[in-house]
Parts: structure tokens; C-alpha cells; sequence
């Protein structure tokens, strides 16, 4: 696509001679308009940030070049603008950019070109109003001991720009940023311009101004036409990149500013998961959570990128004829390669624990000399009845939790979580109902020895 | 406003420029072919619609849009059920302002293709109503669950399959600000338990000194098992009266009583998964008196610090509960008891019935013979002891 965006004027100064009159007065010129030859957009996910590059074929005189870049009702900071020759790269220089006066959105290159004819250019900048997020749906079968997994991305874009014929990259991961870049794309101008940025606020895009206002169907139609030329769901090719993951969505694509797209990223067939329930008091009360417990590695038919965190909608399939039940919805965090995930669902009545205190003895009473008592020993037996009412198997953490010098006694298998918590493990059988009891002794004062 | 769901396949042959005012469509309105309404979640309606959708070769886009009806446009999800190897979703759009999506779909050739699109529907809204008459005897009674529900959702939904996970599944068309109540299950002659339930800690020791009467309250008990002709699945929460056959009187002597019911009680059902209880608060008896009084309070093995305060001590403990059953059956009554701290039972005069529920609580279970007073009255009583009071004890857990 070679036209030139609708909002963003690419001015070439025809009369470079003229290079004497100044910026404030060169306000009318003989231009031509440059079309944009392609574009890539990298879309980051932590921060409401994208990096455009464009490239376009200028013809520059020898000598001094002046180049006006404008922008308006976009979310282009100005501040990330760069201009490079791809092509005489050392021909082609850049003396300085301006900003004029009393212009907002608008900056100007001079340029020394040792170079006359035609010359390939990258400009990159940074924009807000890209976004891009992930989801998941997960299809568990009815004894939930088999998922399948399809992940999506989606890309919104609102930054009042349409990116036509894009290359489209999404990068997973946690970037810094000092300054947020829509604050500095209302700015209008680096420095902070307040007075400017006062002057001619740009928040947010009109959408009216956009796409949407000349028919936003007509967008969609331009995405359609381009979803017409392809007969397959794009592959989106993922690799590391330091801290990062890319992904790169196949071939190109058209978002209309104020649209949003959704892309099948992919998909994991048969990833085994374990329906898993965890109760901890002091954490959720006397709900039991239910989780979906899998791995994001090769052996679960996963692993071969990690997993944005994004929106998952749970659905077990009910019916022969593949109805759904949906079982929850929820959010799931940033998982790496190789990480056990747990997707939580919420609150499940249908498993229950109920820890009761059974026996409570207070002992061993020592006093001080003032007959005041300075140390006791209490020993507790507690009795756990953990109850599945489903028609499938679970398994069920139990956590519970003890402070001061505490030691513990029971039959059943347990693991140490940490310094005070304690958790055990059991699995259970579709309706299933089991009992375990522990004691724990607690001294306290002087009877205490750690 | 026109309420509407619309789903159209576009014909994009005639977008001959992208810059075309596109509002301008000519799409095709395939018919729903089946929709399911699935309640299973209980707080949220998953709708499963099917329609039949005459795809070209090549890339179809199928427009899916809505208007002044509540759909959850995130939820919204698309299956191929006859040819999903074959016909692959492209990628799905979002028009700006609307409430719409765009599907792109890839078809190897021509044929007509069943979809099925998920989505969540709000603003059908359904209650759990539950409708029990029990024989006069009160020991089995006929449960009806009803599935009522209020579809305020903006959409008339025609011929819907509506399951809520358990018992019948329904066909039926519900349309906009219509409530409809569907009887899910019946059963009949379901073992009830009926309990009255005193408990210490909520009940007046000694009626003498009430100004009133005291009702002990009143529970139907249900299990959700087999053995009570349910345990196929969690009963979920809604109201439940309850109502209690009787013998209506004849206008005429010689003619045959008819049967008639009378209710006693409602209560809230709490969500009961198979194989727990589901217990019914569903009034007060007034026929049954219950009377505990504290009969012996001995603090032994007194220990005091050197400004002589009590630190430390024990106790000797008698309690006696005096019940009468004024009614002409027998009925079951749980004694509740409530001891904080550290304490050992020494003497108990039911330990049949004794039934400890943890560390701070106990009970009895009792049955009560008809006409059990006066002389033939129930007696219980407890002796205890508490050991290293501090009066710091610990009452619950």
C-alpha cells in the first residue's frame, strides 16, 4: 500500500534551494507527498507502546534538504521520532530536527544529501493506543483429565492511525518506561511543552475524526479484502529475544484505527490437567478453590513459547454432542516454558474440608516465683473431613497453618510448605468422602525452646 | 427499541474499494437451527445457537451482530461442527461502536456448514423454587423442583433447549419479559427426618422465667444420597415450603374426608452437594419443654500467686436437663452444649446418645417417647470437670 496515511503528512521541501527561508515562513511549499512503502508495527503487551517503522522512497537534491514530518489526532510521541537512510546511508545526513514555533505535531529534518536521485528512508516512532492482549479457551472433556488449549491474540487499535498492509509483531514481557508515551504525545512537542500541549490537547484521538467517521465499515471492508487474500488462520511465529518473546503474525494485516482483530496464536490438543482443589483458611476462608493444574511443556503438548497472560474462559464438555458447561473465567499470569500453571475457577461447593477441633488440653503449667504462670503446653487434636460430591476424581491441598514452637503428629503424608504451614495431598475418588486427624502440640512462655 | 440478534453471511463481492461505504451490505440471514440455554453455572446463562451457514470457497465473513440484547461480547466463540479440519476460522474483527464481530472464515469449497456459536447471555435470570408435601406422619414426603425462570435478557428465545445440568431437559420458547416456572424432577416418598433442635448457647435454660412460651426450633432433615432417592446431584440453592397432608372435614358426616394440605414452613435451601445434608429450619415446636440447670459449680485445685490472686484453678461441674414431650408421638430432639476450654467428661447419663462434635461442642440425641412428662419426663444430666482455668479459655475455633 503506497498511499499515504490520511492523518500524517510526509512533506518533502521541493525548493531545496530555498534552504534560506525559514521554517515559519516556508509554511507554504511545493510538496510532494511520499507514500509509505511498508510498515511494521511491535506491539508491546506491559505498556501502552508501539513501535512503528515505516519505510518510503524520497528523491533528494545534492545539498541541503528540508523534510516536514507532521502528525495530528494521533498518539505519536514526539520525542521517539527518528529518521534513517537505508539506502546512500552515507550520503544522506541529518544536521538537525526542528520543531517549529507555534506548531504543534510538526517537526522538520535538514538534511545534507551528497546523493541526487532516490533514496530509501526509515522513520520509526513511538505511539500509545496499540494494544494487543491475549486469550485462552480451554475445553476440558468430561472427566476433566484432558484440555484443549487455543490461544488468541487480539490487537486494538485506537491510536486514530490506520496502519494499513502492517507487519504485525506483539512482544511478551515487562519493558521500563520513565514517561508514559501518550502523556508525551499530548505534549505535542519533547520538552514537556505544557503551554502547547494546552493549547492543542490530544488525549485521546476523536474517533470521529478517524476511520469509523468516514463509514467505519469501509475499514472493515478494507480488512475484509485483505482477509480475502489469505485461506488459511495466519501462523504467528514466536521467538526469544533476550528478555522478551516476539511474536510475529504472518504475512500482513490492516486494523483500522478504533478496531480490534483476534488471531488463533495456537492451539494444544490433549494437554493433560489435573482437576485440583486447595483449601487454606487463612486465605479464602472456608471455600475450596478449584484450579486446572498443567504444565506448559512438551509432554503436555505445550511448551513451545511461554504464555501471555491474558483472559481464559473454562468450559467442560457436558454433552455427546459437545455442548459446553462453562466453568469459569479468569485471568492467568505471564506462565514460562516449563512452569506448572494452576488456572484458578473460583469457589467449587461441591468439595468440601472441614477441619474440626476435637480435643483441646492446656498442660504442663509452670509458674514464676511470683506464682504468676509463665508457661503452658497446648495440645490440639484436629480431625479433617475432606468431601468430594463430584462424579470425578480430584485431588485436594490441604494447607494449614501454626505458629510458636509447634511440632506435629499424624498417620497421613504431609509436606512442609514453609517455617508455619504445613500441607497435605490427597487424592480423592468421585464421591469420595475420607477423614485424617493430626495433633499439634504448641509450648508457649517459658515452655517454649524455639 | 427493535431487539434483534443478526447473523449474516456478507457478500464482499460487492465491496469493490476498501474506501466504500460499507454500511451498505447485502448479507445473507441464515435461521437458527437449535439453541441450547445452558444453566449449569449458576451465575452466569451460556447460549449455544446452531445455524447453518452457506459458506462460498474460498474466504467468507460472517457478520454476527446485536442490538438491545445484553451479550457479553468477550464471550462470544465460535465452533465448525461438520467440517472443522476443513473450514478454519481466519481471524475475527471488531467494528468500532457497534456491537458486532466479524468472523473470516476459509471454506475449500462451497458447501453449507453447521456452526455453533457460544456466548453469555445476561439478564435471564433463573430461581431454584422447591415445593414439598409431606404425609401426616412426617416421615416421607414429595419433593418438586421447579426451574423458574425470567427472561428480561431483550431476546425472544424460540424454542430453546434449556438444561440446568440435572433432571428433565426442556424445549421451550420464552420470550422477552416472560417468567416461566418448568418442573425439573419429582419424588415421591422421599425419607425426611424431622428434628427439634435445642441448643444451650441460643435457648433459655429454664422456661419458668420466660413471659412466653419457648418454640424449640423445627428441621426437616434430607441426605442427598441414594438412600433418600436423590444423590444424583448438588441441590442447589432456592426456597422450599413445605406443606403437610391433612384430612379435610366433610360438609356432609356421611360423605368420605377429602385431602387437602396445610403448609407449615418455609425455608431457604442452602446448596447441598450429594451426600451431605440438606436441613430444613422450617418453625418451632412448642410442645416439647426442655429445662437445664447448672446444679453443681465447684472450683477445686485453687492456685493463687503471692499477691494472693486466683491464677489457676479446676472445676467440678453437674448440669441436669429436664425434657417433656407433651405430644402424642414420639419425636427425635438434639441437645447442643457448649463447654469452652480444657475439659474431660466424668459422669453422663446417656452415653449412648452422646455424640462429641468438638473440642467446645457436644450433643445428644435423643428420641422423646409420646406424652413424656411428668413423671415419665427425660432426664440427662452431665458431671465435669474444666482443668487449668484461666478464664481465658477458648470457646470456638
Amino acid at each position: 500500500m503506497k498511499s499515504c496515511s490520511f492523518f500524517r503528512r510526509f512533506v518533502l521541501a521541493g525548493a531545496l534551494a530555498l534552504c534560506g527561508v525559514s521554517a515559519a515562513q516556508g509554511r507554504i511549499n511545493v510538496v510532494t507527498l511520499p507514500g509509505r512503502d511498508s510498515v511494521q508495527l511491535t506491539i508491546y503487551n506491559s505498556a501502552d507502546l508501539t513501535l512503528v517503522k515505516e519505510t518510503r522512497h524520497l528523491t533528494f537534491r545534492k545539498g541541503l534538504n528540508r523534510l516536514e514530518f507532521s502528525w495530528a489526532n494521533t498518539l505519536i510521541d514526539p520525542t521517539s521520532v527518528e529518521f534513517r537512510a537505508l539506502s546512500h546511508a552515507d550520503e544522506v545526513e541529518v544536521l538537525d530536527v526542528r520543531f517549529p514555533p507555534r506548531v504543534t505535531n510538526t517537526l522538520e529534518w535538514q538534511i545534507q544529501s551528497e546523493w541526487s536521485g532516490e533514496v530509501e528512508v526509515e522513520i520509526r516512532f513511538f505511539t500509545s493506543g496499540i494494544t494487543w492482549s491475549a486469550d485462552y479457551v480451554a475445553e476440558v472433556n468430561r472427566p476433566e483429565k484432558l484440555m484443549e488449549l487455543a490461544g488468541s491474540v487480539r490487537i486494538n487499535n485506537q491510536s486514530g492511525e490506520d496502519y494499513e498492509n502492517a507487519q504485525v509483531r506483539l512482544v511478551v514481557g515487562t519493558i521500563r518506561l520513565v514517561e508514559s508515551i501518550s502523556q508525551l504525545a499530548q505534549a505535542g512537542r519533547p520538552g514537556g511543552s505544557k503551554a502547547v500541549a494546552e493549547e492543542a490537547p490530544m488525549a485521546m484521538p476523536a474517533p470521529p475524526a478517524g476511520p469509523s467517521a468516514r463509514g467505519g465499515r469501509a475499514a472493515g471492508a478494507l480488512m475484509m479484502a485483505d482477509g480475502l487474500a489469505a485461506a488459511k488462520p495466519k501462523e504467528i511465529i514466536k521467538q526469544g529475544l533476550s528478555e522478551y518473546f516476539l511474536y510475529t503474525v504472518e504475512g500482513r494485516d490492516t486494523i483500522p484505527t478504533g478496531w480490534a482483530k483476534r488471531m488463533p496464536s495456537f492451539k494444544g490438543s490433549a494437554v493433560p490437567i489435573t482437576s485440583y482443589y486447595k483449601y487454606e483458611r487463612e486465605r479464602w476462608g472456608d471455600q475450596v478453590m478449584r484450579y486446572y493444574r498443567f504444565k506448559n511443556n512438551r509432554d503436555s503438548k505445550l511448551g513451545n513459547e511461554p504464555l501471555p497472560d491474558g483472559q481464559v474462559a473454562a468450559f467442560r464438555i457436558v454433552g455427546d454432542d459437545k455442548s459446553y458447561a462453562l466453568v469459569g473465567r479468569t485471568a492467568v499470569k505471564y506462565i514460562p516454558i516449563n512452569e506448572e500453571v494452576d488456572l484458578e475457577l473460583g469457589n467449587d461447593q461441591e468439595v468440601q474440608v472441614k477441619p474440626a477441633l476435637m480435643n483441646w488440653e492446656k498442660t504442663d503449667l509452670r509458674f514464676d516465683n511470683e506464682g504468676n504462670v509463665k508457661g503452658w503446653t497446648v495440645r490440639e487434636t484436629w480431625q479433617v473431613e475432606i468431601q468430594n460430591s463430584k462424579e470425578i476424581e480430584v485431588v485436594l491441598d490441604v494447607r494449614r497453618s501454626f505458629s510458636g514452637d509447634w511440632s506435629l503428629k499424624t498417620e497421613v503424608a504431609y509436606d512442609r510448605v514453609d517455617a508455619s504451614k504445613i500441607k497435605f495431598v490427597r487424592p480423592l475418588k468421585a464421591r469420595e468422602k475420607q477423614v485424617f486427624t493430626y495433633a499439634v502440640t504448641t509450648h508457649h512462655g517459658v515452655n517454649a525452646t524455639r | 427499541m427493535k431487539r434483534m440478534m443478526i447473523i449474516g453471511i456478507l457478500a464482499l463481492t460487492l465491496f469493490p474499494s476498501a474506501r466504500l461505504h460499507a454500511r451498505v451490505k447485502l448479507v445473507a440471514l441464515p435461521e437458527r437451527a437449535r439453541m441450547v440455554l445452558s444453566l449449569n453455572n449458576p451465575s452466569a446463562t451460556l447460549v449455544e445457537e446452531e445455524r447453518v451457514l452457506p459458506l462460498q470457497k474460498g474466504v467468507n465473513q460472517v457478520d454476527f451482530s446485536w442490538r438491545g440484547v445484553n451479550i457479553d461480547p468477550n464471550s462470544i466463540q465460535v465452533r465448525v461442527l461438520n467440517h472443522p479440519e476443513e473450514v478454519q476460522l481466519l481471524n475475527t474483527s471488531y467494528p468500532p461502536n457497534e456491537n458486532a464481530l466479524v468472523w473470516a472464515f476459509s471454506s475449500p469449497e462451497a458447501r453449507e456448514e453447521r456452526m455453533r456459536i457460544t456466548y453469555l447471555l445476561n439478564g435471564l435470570t433463573r430461581e431454584i423454587v422447591y415445593k414439598a408435601v409431606a404425609e401426616p406422619t412426617e416421615k416421607n414426603l414429595t419433593l418438586r423442583n421447579y426451574l423458574r425462570l425470567r427472561n428480561d435478557s431483550g431476546e425472544d428465545l424460540a424454542e430453546a433447549e434449556i438444561g440446568i445440568g440435572y433432571g428433565a431437559q426442556f424445549k421451550k420458547t420464552i420470550a422477552h419479559e416472560e417468567v416461566m416456572e418448568l418442573l425439573s424432577e419429582r419424588i415421591e416418598n422421599l425419607p425426611v427426618k424431622k428434628v427439634l433442635t435445642w441448643d444451650a448457647g441460643q435457648q433459655p435454660w429454664d422456661p419458668e422465667y420466660e413471659k412466653q412460651t419457648v418454640g424449640i426450633p423445627l428441621s426437616y432433615v434430607i441426605k442427598n444420597d441414594q438412600a433418600s432417592k436423590l444423590g444424583t446431584h448438588t441441590l442447589l440453592p432456592g426456597k422450599a415450603r413445605i406443606f403437610l397432608k391433612t384430612k379435610e372435614i366433610a360438609d356432609d358426616t356421611s360423605a368420605k374426608p377429602g385431602e387437602g394440605v396445610a403448609f407449615t414452613g418455609e425455608d431457604w435451601v442452602a446448596l447441598t452437594p450429594v451426600g451431605r445434608e440438606l436441613k430444613m429450619f422450617i418453625g418451632q415446636s412448642r410442645d416439647v419443654k426442655v429445662t437445664q440447670r447448672k446444679v453443681k459449680e465447684d472450683r477445686t485445685n485453687l492456685r493463687r500467686n503471692l499477691a494472693n490472686q486466683e491464677v489457676v484453678w479446676d472445676t467440678d461441674e453437674i448440669y441436669k436437663i429436664e425434657i417433656e414431650n407433651f405430644k402424642k408421638t414420639a419425636i427425635d430432639l438434639v441437645i447442643v452444649e457448649h463447654v469452652a476450654g480444657y475439659w474431660k467428661m466424668v459422669e453422663n447419663s446417656h452415653p449412648e446418645q452422646f455424640k462429641k462434635k468438638d473440642a467446645f461442642t457436644f450433643e445428644y440425641h435423643l428420641n422423646l417417647p409420646a406424652e413424656s412428662t411428668g413423671a415419665k419426663k427425660t432426664v440427662v444430666s452431665y458431671n465435669l470437670n474444666r482443668f487449668n482455668v484461666q478464664g481465658n479459655e477458648p470457646k470456638d475455633f
